[in-house]
């Protein structure tokens, strides 16, 4: 394990998994991350030209899947009872996968080709181990989470295996598998980075439209009035067809 | 050299793509189905590229591609109610700005740079003409009027539409905020489920209750004597509120919300819930009935209007509203129209076909095409694919001579299965090509099914599925309905003798959403129904999408596998293949 990662990841968990909330939040989180990673497994299963890793793939992503019910099941399990917390509400309603990561659109696998995605499956599935030991050593953040963790850190742990004999087979091929690893930890630092800059960039956004909002938009509020019920006519359209197809475009 | 015209919609639910040749449908797919993530929003990239490849063609061969709304007009509708609700809307207005600033402002550009076209190739088709396109077009009616019913487009909410022939003319529109889909929708929201995704539960929910909140619900929504209606926008928040639909005086009026996930155990069904529960339950099903009674008197509202203002035989119907198969069943039965026609794909998905079938029709003035046929216009795995992929994932798999026989014995005895053949349905019904199948004459299957096989809510009704020619035996399915019918777009009343024998899919209140199957637009799963009916003696089966809750249909051999592993079903059939359960 990386000294500057332990470094750093302790003691933000001890901080993060005793705020308030923060752990139906940061279980939610984790439940759409191996729901997203269900996702991206299965896609390769279907895509890769390499028939012998199909079966790998597939049975990945039942990992996944399963990792994602069991974390959703501790959400579940630690929000009040009568109530749902948001995080609940996220890991039980699938339409908020898009605001979760996934890069709709192309697939990871599609994005990346075959041997830059198993570094990074590689990349990804070892960090994950080292987190959840993280968690485990300080018995974070209770008992039955703690155990599930156990459970889904054995699984984890072979998916690190087997990605790294895959990645072990590049090598031997002469492939730059190395580059490739190297690639996908720059990666993740470099997504992380980002993710980071986008929320900020929205944040400061939100202030400066609502700065706009309050000294530009009130004295139109004057004139303008929302639209009266029951049926009108239909406003006029262009003759052409065409013209009005290439308007307001 | 054929005309390529490819119709996407994209950007706010249900994104889709559908390629037409010469006028005629090659392809049409719903991008969830590739990106697995339900309602996908997304520029449909993968779904267009099926298309494409369907028709062997690259996008530099399209003679156009029309985009199903207008966004510049939209924007405005947004400005617009911003400013007109100031200054309420400021917790929306930034949120909308950066939306739209930041990417759909731009959609001229993106829609060239996503799908590599010329610009000069772009055309850009209203909201609520491009579903009534894809209701008109698709239909088999040269004359109708045609009615389009959802949240909301660019201004219009509902809108009236004269077709004949390849003509499309605007009549008249109800605009935003005034919106029957929206105030569906804001009561799905107080029911606990999500917008734009529960509004099927609503209309299950609806069953377990009577009307008891109409006389509070009839002040939300106005019938005007001129034939359209009117929000009391008080109890609304939609217009300005970036998150939530209902206003306070909503939640004074019908009381306090349901939590999502929250229990329900109305009294005909009280299973082993606390007193207290039966009680909130009983409101919350009130609570859907009368919505759902409202939303129904709302609809026949509409279409006598219709009749007056257009005075056609048919009626054609599209819009997420038309997806409300009770009210269609009402619209059908009590309307003042011969002929009922529902776009399959009424939602948002069905913009895109419209929107293609618009520019093909009214922009390049060709003739009307033969009505659609059939709706397994998406992915097809194939057997010789399916074969290899079920190989490679280690699969046990037999070939049966008689796939449809063979399932048809397992399933008379008991066994649920999956059900995958030809390609991917068009719209949000499974209609026997990506379909769960059971028997219909167990009581317990229902439960079943939805608990160890969907993992979803008890009280969710199943379709049953009837082969044409007994139809009439088993239902009640009113003449002008015939065709909403084959799509499982309208529900039926269930004939009284014969509800004991199919317990399975009748719903509480005795009827079901039938899809009646003809051997032209399914054969496979037709013939599977005849030979059901040799061995059980019932022509029926139970059908419901094959997905997992929260999940798209499946379209892949590898989505259908995974579905298969991580639910109940017993065993499963892709492509003539049966796939055995691994241990």
């Amino acid at each position: 394990m990386g000294q500057l990662r332990r470094a750093y990841l302790g003691p933000i968990s001890e901080v993060a998994w005793r705020l308030p909330g923060w752990p139906t939040r940061l279980l939610a989180a984790f439940s759409l991350a191996e729901r997203g990673s269900m996702l991206d497994m299965l896609a390769a299963a279907d895509a890769t030209p390499r028939r012998e890793m199909r079966r790998k793939y597939f049975l990945h992503a039942l990992d996944e899947g399963r990792h994602a019910g069991i974390f959703a099941s501790r959400v579940r399990a630690l929000s009040p009872p009568g109530n749902i917390s948001r995080a609940q509400a996220a890991t039980e309603d699938a339409g908020l996968l898009q605001g979760h990561g996934i890069v709709a659109g192309e697939t990871l696998f599609a994005r990346l080709g075959e041997m830059d995605f198993l570094a990074f499956v590689f990349v990804a599935e070892a960090d994950a181990v080292e987190q959840f030991h993280v968690y485990l050593d300080r018995r974070l953040p209770d008992p039955d989470t703690t155990a599930a963790l156990r459970d889904i850190l054995k699984d984890e742990s072979f998916h690190v295996s087997y990605s790294k004999l895959e990645c072990d087979k590049y090598r031997r091929e002469g492939q730059p598998i190395d580059h490739a690893i190297r690639l996908a930890r720059w990666r993740r630092v470099k997504e992380g980075w980002m993710r980071f800059t986008r929320d900020f960039g929205e944040r400061m956004s939100g202030v400066w439209l609502l700065v706009l909002y309050f000294l530009v938009i009130w004295p139109f509020r004057l004139v303008a009035r929302l639209e009266r019920g029951g049926w009108q006519r239909a406003p006029a359209r262009p003759t052409s067809a065409l013209a009005a197809a290439r308007l307001e475009g | 050299m054929p005309a390529y015209i490819l119709g996407i919609s994209a950007l706010y639910h249900d994104a889709a793509a559908v390629l037409l040749r010469d006028g005629v449908v090659v392809g049409a797919a719903q991008e969830e189905r590739f990106s697995r993530v339900k309602h996908d929003a997304a520029m449909p990239r993968r779904a267009a590229a099926w298309c494409l490849e369907q028709a062997g063609i690259t996008a530099a061969d399209l003679d156009y591609l029309v985009f199903y709304e207008k966004p510049l007009r939209k924007f405005e509708r947004i400005l617009a109610t911003s400013v007109a609700t100031f200054p309420r809307s400021w917790g929306s207005f930034p949120r909308q700005m950066r939306a739209w600033l930041g990417d759909k402002l731009w959609l001229r550009t993106n829609l060239c740079a996503t799908f590599g076209v010329r610009s000069d190739r772009l055309l850009f088709c209203e909201h609520h003409l491009s579903h009534a396109a894809s209701a008109f077009y698709a239909s088999p009616h040269e004359k109708a009027a045609v009615l389009a019913v959802d949240g909301v487009g660019e201004w219009a909410t509902t809108s009236l539409w004269r077709g004949d022939g390849s003509a499309l003319e605007p009549v008249s529109e109800v605009r935003f905020p005034h919106s029957l889909g929206l105030l569906y929708s804001t009561i799905t929201a107080h029911l606990g489920f999500a917008v734009n995704e529960g509004e099927y539960k609503v209309m299950g929910m609806a069953a377990y209750g009577k009307p008891a909140f109409r006389q509070e619900l009839d002040r939300l929504l106005k019938l005007d004597p001129a034939g359209g209606f009117e929000l009391d926008l008080d109890y609304f928040s939609f217009h300005y509120h970036p998150t939530r639909s209902g206003s306070p005086a909503l939640e004074a009026l019908l009381g306090p919300p349901r939590f999502p996930g929250a229990p329900f155990a109305p009294a005909v069904a009280p299973g082993d819930a606390s007193a207290q529960q039966i009680v909130e339950s009983q409101r919350w099903a009130d609570i859907a009935a009368s919505a759902q009674a409202q939303v129904e008197d709302a609809m026949l509202h509409l279409v006598r209007y219709a009749k007056g203002a257009v005075g056609t035989d048919a009626l054609c119907l599209a819009g997420g509203v038309a997806l409300n198969s009770v009210a269609n069943r009402r619209v059908a039965a009590e309307g003042p129209f011969a002929h009922v026609w529902v776009q399959p794909a009424a939602g948002d998905a069905g913009g895109a076909m419209g929107a293609a079938m618009w520019a093909w029709h009214a922009v390049l003035g060709n003739p009307r095409q033969p009505p659609l046929a059939r709706m397994d216009l998406g992915r097809v795995n194939g057997p010789a694919r399916s074969s290899e992929m079920l190989t490679d994932l280690g699969a046990k798999f037999t070939e049966p001579a008689d796939p449809g026989a063979s399932a048809a014995a397992e399933l008379a005895d008991g066994k649920v299965i999956g059900w995958v053949e030809g390609g991917d349905e068009w719209g949000p019904r499974a209609l026997g090509h990506r379909s769960i199948l059971a028997d219909p004459r167990s009581t317990e299957v229902k439960d079943h099914v939805n608990a160890r096989v969907k993992y979803r809510e008890l009280f969710r009704p199943f379709a049953p599925a009837v082969t044409a020619a007994a139809a009439a035996d088993w239902f009640d399915i009113p003449a002008a309905a015939a065709e909403p019918a084959r799509w499982m777009l309208s529900t039926a009343g269930v004939h009284e003798a014969r509800q004991a024998t199919i317990p399975a899919v009748v719903h509480v209140d005795g009827s079901a959403r039938v899809q009646v199957v003809d051997p032209v637009a399914s054969p496979a799963f037709h013939q599977l129904l005849v030979e059901f009916n040799k061995l059980s003696g019932v022509p029926v089966v139970l059908n419901t999408s094959f997905n997992l809750k929260g999940e798209p249909m499946v379209s892949s051999t590898v989505d259908a596998m995974a579905s298969f592993v991580r639910s109940g079903l017993d065993v499963l059939y892709i492509d003539g293949l049966r796939v055995e359960r691994p241990k």
